[in-house]
C-alpha cells in the first residue's frame, strides 16, 4: 500500500512540476484532457497482475524505479546510431528522448536528412507544412498552430481509452511530443512515412510518453513506421500512445519496430479506429526489453472493413515481451486476420493476449487468429490465449496456437547438406520469422527487421 | 572408400540393423534392394549420421575415417551424401539461400572461397535446367509445395551441387513419372566418376536398365542376405523376395 502511494505522490507532483511547461498549455481542451487523465491515473496507480489484463507481466521494476520527465535533451546521438538512421528516408521525424529533434528530421520526400553539421548554411528543415498532401509535424508544434490546434482538438485523446488503463493515462496527462501524421482525402501517399523514436539512456532513469496522431482521410493510401532505438542502453521508460484514424476506403499500412535496450522499459499503446470500408494492416516487430509491452487495439467501425495484424517476437535473456490485441468487430461484414508469431531463447518471456470481440449488430464476421511460437530453451517461456467474445450469431471467427521446438528432421536435413548446429537452427529459426518479414512492404522495415534478426543470432542484443 | 562389419541400429528398442556387412570401392555404383521395412532408409541414415538411431559397428569407415565419430555435418562436408526417400519441407527458406549455403560450407571445410552470388546462381540453373526445374522452383521454399518427383530432382540437384564422394540416393526413382525417371537417371549418370561412389536404394528394375550397378544388395531383416551381379535385379523382379531366406531369428 505504501509503495503504491509513494508512486502517485511522486507522479503527482512531478505533475504539478511540469505541467506548466507541456505543450498545449493553455488551451481549455488540452488542460482539461490531461487533468482528467492525470486525476484517473493516479487513482488506478499502475497495474498489478491480479489484472487479467497483467496477469502475465508485472511491472514492479517499473514501479520500483522514479523515472523523470525530460525537458531538454543533452546526450548527442552515437555515430553507429546515425548511420542507422540514415536507413530510414524522410519524410520523417526523429524524436531524442521524447522530443522532436528538427535537425535529423525532414520533410522532402525520398531524401535522408542531413545531419547539423553537414547541413549547409542552416538552411531550415521543411517541417510543419504540407506537402503533397502530407501533414507532418511535431505534436508540440502542431498544438502551438491555432489552424492545427482546431483539428487535434476533434482527435486527440478520443480515441484511446483512459479510463480502465493506467499507462495511456499516464501518457496523456504528460506527453511532451509526439507526432501529427495527417493525410489529406484521396492522397495516395507513395513514400512510408518514419517516426523515429531514440532514447538516450543517459543518467538517470527518464521517462518519455510519445503521443502520436495518425488521421488518414478517405480514400488515402499511406505507410507509417513507427521505430524505438535505444541509442547506448541504459534503464528509462517509453510509454508512448498512437491513435490511428482510417477515414472511409482509406488504407493503412502501419509497422511498429521496437528494438528497446535489455534495461529499457517500453509499454505502448496503438488504438485503430476503421470507418467503412477502410483497411489496416500491421506489422509489429518486437525485439523485447526489460519488459516491452505491446497493447494494439482496432476498432472495425464501419461495414466492410478490414484489418491484419502480423506480429514477430524474437526475445532472448532476460528479456519479457507482451503482445495484447484486441480486435473489436463493431459493424457487419468486416474482416480480420492475425497472426503473431513468437522465438523465444534464453530466460525469455512472451506473452501473446488476442481478444476478439464481435458486437451483435456484427454479423458476416469473418475472423481468424494464429498464434505460432518456437522455444528455443527449455527456460523460455510463452503464454498465449486467445480471448473471444462473441455476441453475433451469424460469424466465422477460428483461432489457432501452436507452441512447438526447432524440428529436429529439419535439421537434420540441414546438417546432412553440411551445415552446423548453429547455422541450420539460423535457417529455420529466419525461414520462421521469414512469414512475417517478407509480408513487410516498406523495404526499410523488411531490411532493418532482416538485420535486427542477424544481430540476434550473433548475441549482439543482448549486449545492448 | 566405404567399409561396413557388422553395423546394428536400433531404435525405441527396436532393433532395425542386424549386422550389415558391406564394402564399396571409389568408382563403383551399388544398388540396395529389399521390401518394405527391411531397414534401407535406416541404412541410409545411419550412414549419413542420424542421431536417433543406437548405432553399433565393428568397423564403420568412409575413406579411412571412423564415420561413429563425426556428426552428420562432418560427413557430409567430408562428401557423403544422402538423397532423402522422403526430402523435409523448409518453410520460408528459398531453395537457392538454401543450396548456397550447404555449398559454402562444404567449400569452406575443403579450403575454397566461397562461390560469389553470381557464380552460384549459374551454376545452380545450369544443374536445375538439366533436371527440368526451372527459376522458380530455386527460388520457392525448399521443398515447400513440391510434388513428389520435384522433391526427388531437387535432392539430385543437391547432389550435383555438392560434388559427393559418395552419394546414397534413397529411392530417387520412387514417384518419378517415365519422363522424370529418364532425366533422374541421366543425372545420375553424369555423376559417376572413377573417384566416385554411388549407393541406389531402390524397388525396381526400371532405375537399373538406366543405370547398371556393379553390384546389387538384397537386405532383409536388417541385414544384406545376397549380393549379386545386375541379374540378380532381374531375378528379383521375376521371383520377388520369398525365395531368399530369412536369417536365423528374423521373422518375415
Ligand atoms: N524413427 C523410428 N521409430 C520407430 N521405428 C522406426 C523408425 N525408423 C524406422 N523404423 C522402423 O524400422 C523398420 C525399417 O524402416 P525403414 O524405413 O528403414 O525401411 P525401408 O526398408 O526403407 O522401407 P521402405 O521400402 O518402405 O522405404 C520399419 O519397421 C520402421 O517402422
Ligand atoms: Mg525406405
Amino acid at each position: 500500500m505504501s509503495a503504491v502511494m509513494t508512486e502517485q505522490n511522486i507522479y503527482a507532483t512531478q505533475f504539478s512540476e511540469i505541467a506548466g511547461r507541456l505543450p498545449g498549455r493553455g488551451l481549455a481542451w488540452v488542460d482539461r484532457l490531461r487533468k482528467t487523465a492525470v486525476e484517473r491515473f493516479l487513482d488506478l496507480g499502475l497495474p498489478t497482475t491480479r489484472l487479467e489484463d497483467w496477469k502475465f507481466t508485472n511491472v514492479a521494476p517499473i514501479r520500483r524505479l522514479t523515472f523523470r520527465p525530460v525537458n531538454q535533451v543533452n546526450a548527442s546521438i552515437p555515430q553507429p546510431l546515425r548511420s542507422q538512421l540514415d536507413l530510414f528516408p524522410s519524410p520523417r521525424l526523429v524524436f531524442v528522448d521524447g522530443l522532436l529533434d528538427r535537425k535529423l528530421s525532414g520533410l522532402a520526400f525520398g531524401t535522408t536528412p542531413p545531419f547539423a553539421e553537414e547541413r549547409a548554411n542552416g538552411t531550415p528543415p521543411n517541417l510543419g507544412g504540407e506537402f503533397l498532401g502530407l501533414h507532418l509535424a511535431g505534436l508540440s508544434d502542431s498544438l502551438a498552430d491555432p489552424n492545427q490546434a482546431a483539428i487535434l482538438e476533434s482527435h486527440l485523446g478520443r480515441y484511446a481509452e483512459t479510463s480502465d488503463r493506467a499507462f495511456a493515462a499516464w501518457n496523456t496527462g504528460f506527453f511532451a511530443d509526439g507526432a501529427c501524421v495527417m493525410i489529406s482525402p484521396g492522397t495516395i501517399l507513395t513514400h512510408p512515412v518514419h517516426l523515429v523514436f531514440i532514447s538516450t539512456g543517459a543518467g538517470e532513469p527518464r521517462a518519455t510518453y510519445p503521443r502520436n496522431l495518425i488521421l488518414a482521410g478517405e480514400r488515402s493510401q499511406v505507410a507509417v513506421a513507427e521505430v524505438f532505438l535505444s541509442a547506448s542502453g541504459g534503464v528509462y521508460l517509453t510509454n508512448a500512445v498512437t491513435e490511428i484514424v482510417a477515414g472511409a476506403g482509406a488504407t493503412i499500412d502501419y509497422y511498429k519496430m521496437e528494438c528497446e535496450s535489455a534495461g529499457g522499459f517500453h509499454v505502448a499503446t496503438v488504438k485503430a479506429t476503421l470507418d467503412r470500408d477502410a483497411s489496416l494492416t500491421s506489422h509489429s516487430i518486437s525485439f523485447g526489453a526489460a519488459l516491452a509491452r505491446n497493447d494494439l487495439r482496432v476498432a472495425l467501425d464501419g461495414e466492410g472493413s478490414q484489418c491484419t495484424l502480423n506480429g514477430l517476437f524474437v526475445v532472448d535473456g532476460q528479456r519479457l515481451v507482451d503482445n495484447h490485441t484486441e480486435i473489436d468487430h463493431r459493424k457487419p461484414h468486416a474482416t480480420s486476420r492475425e497472426l503473431y508469431k513468437g522465438v523465444l531463447a534464453g530466460h525469455a518471456q512472451g506473452v501473446f493476449n488476442g481478444a476478439i470481440i464481435v458486437r451483435k449488430d456484427a454479423q458476416k464476421t469473418d475472423a481468424l487468429q494464429r498464434s505460432r511460437n518456437l522455444l528455443l530453451s527449455e527456460n523460455a517461456q510463452i503464454n498465449t490465449k486467445p480471448q473471444l467474445e462473441i455476441r453475433a450469431d451469424d460469424v466465422r471467427c477460428a483461432h489457432g496456437a501452436t507452441i512447438g521446438q526447432i524440428d529436429r528432421e529439419s535439421m537434420f536435413y540441414l546438417k546432412s547438406r553440411g551445415l552446423d548446429e548453429r547455422a541450420a537452427r539460423q535457417i529455420l529459426i529466419r525461414g520462421f520469422a521469414a512469414e512475417i518479414i517478407e509480408g513487410i512492404r516498406v523495404s526499410s522495415i523488411r531490411q532493418q527487421s532482416e538485420i535486427r534478426l542477424g544481430e540476434w543470432f550473433e548475441g549482439k542484443l543482448e549486449a545492448s | 572408400m566405404l567399409r561396413i562389419r557388422n553395423l546394428c541400429a536400433s531404435i525405441d528398442g527396436k532393433q532395425i540393423l542386424r549386422g550389415l556387412n558391406l564394402d564399396v570401392n571409389a568408382g563403383e555404383v551399388h544398388a540396395i534392394m529389399g521390401p518394405n521395412g527391411s531397414g534401407k532408409s535406416t541404412f541410409a541414415q545411419v550412414l549419413a549420421g542420424r542421431d536417433i538411431y543406437g548405432v553399433t559397428a565393428d568397423d564403420l569407415t568412409f575413406e579411412g575415417r571412423n564415420l561413429l565419430e563425426m556428426p552428420a555435418e562432418l560427413r557430409a562436408r567430408n562428401g557423403l551424401f544422402l538423397a532423402f526417400q522422403y526430402p523435409v519441407e523448409i518453410p520460408g527458406v528459398s531453395n537457392l539461400y538454401f543450396l548456397r549455403s550447404a555449398v559454402n560450407a562444404v567449400r569452406a571445410h575443403r579450403g575454397l572461397p566461397e562461390l560469389d552470388a553470381v557464380d552460384f546462381l549459374s551454376v545452380a540453373r545450369t544443374h536445375a535446367q538439366k533436371l527440368g526445374l526451372d527459376d522458380a522452383m530455386l527460388k520457392r521454399s525448399v521443398n515447400q509445395g513440391f510434388s513428389g518427383g520435384e522433391k526427388k530432382r531437387n535432392e539430385i540437384l543437391q547432389m550435383m551441387m555438392l560434388e559427393p564422394r559418395l552419394a546414397i540416393l534413397d529411392e530417387s526413382d520412387s514417384g518419378l513419372d517415365i519422363d522424370a525417371l529418364k532425366i533422374v537417371a541421366d543425372g545420375i549418370n553424369a555423376m559417376r566418376h572413377p573417384e566416385r561412389a554411388i549407393i541406389l536404394v531402390t524397388h525396381y528394375q526400371r532405375l537399373l536398365n538406366y543405370i547398371a550397378p556393379d553390384r546389387v544388395h538384397v537386405l532383409i531383416g536388417g541385414s544384406i542376405v545376397r549380393s549379386g551381379t545386375k541379374e540378380l535385379a532381374l531375378e528379383l523382379e521375376q521371383r520377388g523376395y520369398s525365395w531368399l531366406e530369412q536369417p536365423a531369428g528374423v521373422e518375415a
